[in-house]
């Protein structure tokens, strides 16, 4: 059994929670070229490595990020938006 | 304007008929019961400012995010669910006055329509060993912890306590997954050689 472990209710089974995306900055709009909303818009990156996502606690719904290697399937920490720093 | 105090449904007459419920009693209560107290008065609120508003409400508010208190002369409790959200449940009189206080913007209620069970029994670790991944065996009481988990595929929030060295567990669900979280648990009980038994018995343990 695959174990995350959320900020606030601590480890769980990995089957309370779900993924919800790649945390990504979004461009000013009123500033950005084409080619940098383009990019946001329409391109993720597939490659492996070391990823922050969105996860959320589904019994709690407790919505936080997870950094997360995806060439090991490591967890490598967890923690409310806005508290990583 | 949705009242944030709606009254429940109760899932265990939905599930016995209203006449027909059947109630253990001696050996088989000892053993496990589930008790259904979905009636039980409950007010929610959450928001930046709910802990100043309920603390000028008279409510004690727990300290830590999933943990729980006792409002005073123990007549409910007060669950903090995450780290802004509440959960005040026992206290009519309580309910119905932090129901129609006014509240402060940043403070926003939450209608809670759950279905509420109450377990207990010297069975009830292997009952809950059956229906979810939280070893609550491991869990230190005296610290009132709270647990938002899964159950038998269900969204819950337990409430472990200890009565009399007996353990004695309430289990929040949405109202709408009520019954299914009823029949389920009562069938799991049944097997453990528990069952059912009218909210009254366990008043003591309100």
């Amino acid at each position: 059994m695959k174990i995350m472990t959320c900020p606030i209710n601590g480890p769980r089974p990995v089957s309370e929670f779900f993924y919800w995306g790649a945390l990504r900055e979004m461009p000013n709009p009123d500033t950005a070229s084409d080619d940098e909303w383009a990019a946001y818009v329409f391109n993720k990156s597939g490659a492996p490595g070391v990823k922050k996502e969105w996860w959320c606690h589904t019994a709690s719904n407790t919505w936080f990020i997870a950094e997360r290697d995806t060439e090991k399937d490591l967890v490598l920490r967890t923690y409310l938006y806005g508290e990583g720093e | 304007m949705m009242s944030a105090a709606f009254n429940p449904v109760p899932v265990s007459p939905l599930a016995d008929g209203l006449s027909s419920a059947v109630f253990v009693s001696g050996e088989e209560a000892a053993n496990l019961a589930i008790a259904d107290i979905s009636l039980q008065p409950r007010f929610g609120c959450k928001g930046p400012g709910a802990i100043s508003w309920l603390t000028a409400q008279g409510v004690p508010v727990p300290t830590a995010p999933n943990s729980a208190c006792v409002l005073p002369q123990g007549k409910g409790r007060v669950l903090r669910l995450g780290v802004t959200e509440f959960l005040v449940e026992g206290d009519a009189a309580l309910v119905a006055s932090l129901a129609a206080a006014q509240r402060p913007s940043g403070v926003y209620p939450v209608l809670r329509q759950d279905a509420c069970l109450l377990l207990s029994g010297r069975k009830l670790n292997a009952l809950l060993l059956q229906s979810c991944n939280v070893n609550f065996a491991a869990l230190d009481l005296s610290t009132s912890p709270v647990v938002l988990t899964s159950m038998v595929g269900v969204g819950v929030t337990v409430l472990p306590e200890e009565k009399n060295d007996v353990p004695c567990y309430r289990v929040w669900c949405d109202g709408s997954y009520g019954l299914y979280l009823w029949q389920t648990l009562c069938t799991i009980a049944e097997e453990l050689g528990g069952g059912t038994v009218g909210a009254e018995s366990l008043a003591v343990l309100l």
